[in-house]
């Protein structure tokens, strides 16, 4: 894998960008996926926002400013866009944030790419409980198994309050899991 | 005791020297058991078979289109007549606007709290409470001079009570809880 820094200085180069972007895209491509699938559970919605995340990363690279990881800066791209795209789709549909939650869980049962069983349906149901910053910990932490450091930069925050976050998260799963 | 000689009771053959290992497997499952814990590992979720290469180059043919060309203004002599023209229109209208004493100019005062209070509403301030408290200064504003009625400490300690539950949300820095 080629060295962040190098990545970014072909980057901000016109003329190393395109070839530069496409190694940034295969890198990247599939945990952003992920990180974003995991907010905004379905398949089709994660291919739009994924592509929207790495135009905009692709049009503000020159303003990379290089404080923080060109990974936790994309993680940072993606969480905003996923996060905005939801608030639209809640808006289209007149719905409040907590009835387009459930409404995302409910249609899960009929998506043909979502495999879980019963429990991992309930996972679902749980992290729909969470405050939006308690599920997005969670998912990084316990399912993309990334550092409090890497986490505390992409959601700029601290890690002693990632920590508090993380565990009020999996203490509200568990009873949840436990009560249904 | 005499009773305990005579012991009516009998063991399995072989009981006393299996028992330490079978109670170290029990204790090992037990452990396992606990590790497990009740969330699950995965989450179910799959996609399409090939997603990843398709998506790539979709993404790659977004970025790779050509941008607008843009045109010098200097070089094209009907533009910059053009361009002349519509600032001597602006002029002519800000004259013609400010010269009449009747109109008064119109303030932001003008603008009924019901427009800004739907603008707001409407709009996409895309700012995280972090974002907003750079912007609006609040070391020369107390919270009681936005709010039309004062607030009780107790009314404040209840909403508190009943609406935090994310530590998050109290902008507080640097709690080390572990």
């Amino acid at each position: 894998m080629i060295a962040e820094e190098t990545l970014v200085q072909e980057l901000q180069k016109e003329e190393s960008r395109a070839k530069a972007f496409e190694v940034l895209v295969n890198t990247y491509k599939e945990r952003l996926y992920w990180h974003i699938r995991r907010i905004v559970l379905d398949h089709d919605d994660t291919d739009d926002v994924l592509q929207n995340t790495f135009i905009k990363v692709y049009r503000n690279i020159e303003k990379f400013k290089g404080d923080s990881k060109l990974y936790s800066w994309m993680y940072r791209i993606a969480t905003n866009e996923s996060l905005t795209f939801l608030k639209q789709k809640s808006k289209k549909l007149g719905l409040s944030d907590q009835e387009l939650k459930e409404r995302m869980v409910e249609n899960l049962q009929a998506d043909v790419y979502f495999e879980g069983d019963e429990i991992q349906l309930k996972l679902q149901k749980a992290l729909a409980t969470l405050p939006d910053k308690q599920k997005l910990v969670f998912t990084m932490k316990y399912f993309q198994e990334m550092k409090y450091k890497d986490i505390s930069e992409a959601l700029e925050t601290s890690e002693g309050a990632l920590k508090a976050s993380y565990h009020l998260a999996v203490k509200k799963i568990e009873t949840y899991l436990k009560e249904n | 005791m005499k009773k305990d000689k005579k012991n009516t009771f009998n063991t399995p053959e072989g009981y006393f020297e299996n028992f330490n290992d079978r109670l170290m497997d029990k204790i090992k499952a037990e452990e396992a058991h606990e590790n497990d814990g009740i969330i699950p590992k995965t989450d179910g979720f799959t996609l399409p078979d090939g997603y990843f290469d398709k998506v790539e180059s979709n993404i790659l043919s977004k970025t790779s289109e050509k941008e607008t060309k843009i045109v010098p203004l200097g070089t094209n002599r009907y533009l910059l007549y053009t361009g002349v023209a519509a600032i001597a229109a602006i002029f002519i209208l800000i004259f013609s606007i400010t010269g009449n004493p009747t109109s008064d100019p119109i303030t932001f005062d003008d603008l009924a709290n019901a427009e800004i209070e739907a603008y707001l509403e409407n709009t996409e301030l895309e700012m995280t409470s972090y974002e907003i408290a750079e912007v609006v200064s609040l070391e020369e504003v107390e919270l009681n001079d936005i709010l039309v009625d004062d607030l009780e400490e107790s009314i404040i300690m209840e909403y508190l009570d009943e609406n935090v539950d994310d530590i998050e949300e109290l902008n507080l820095e640097d709690l080390d809880y572990e």
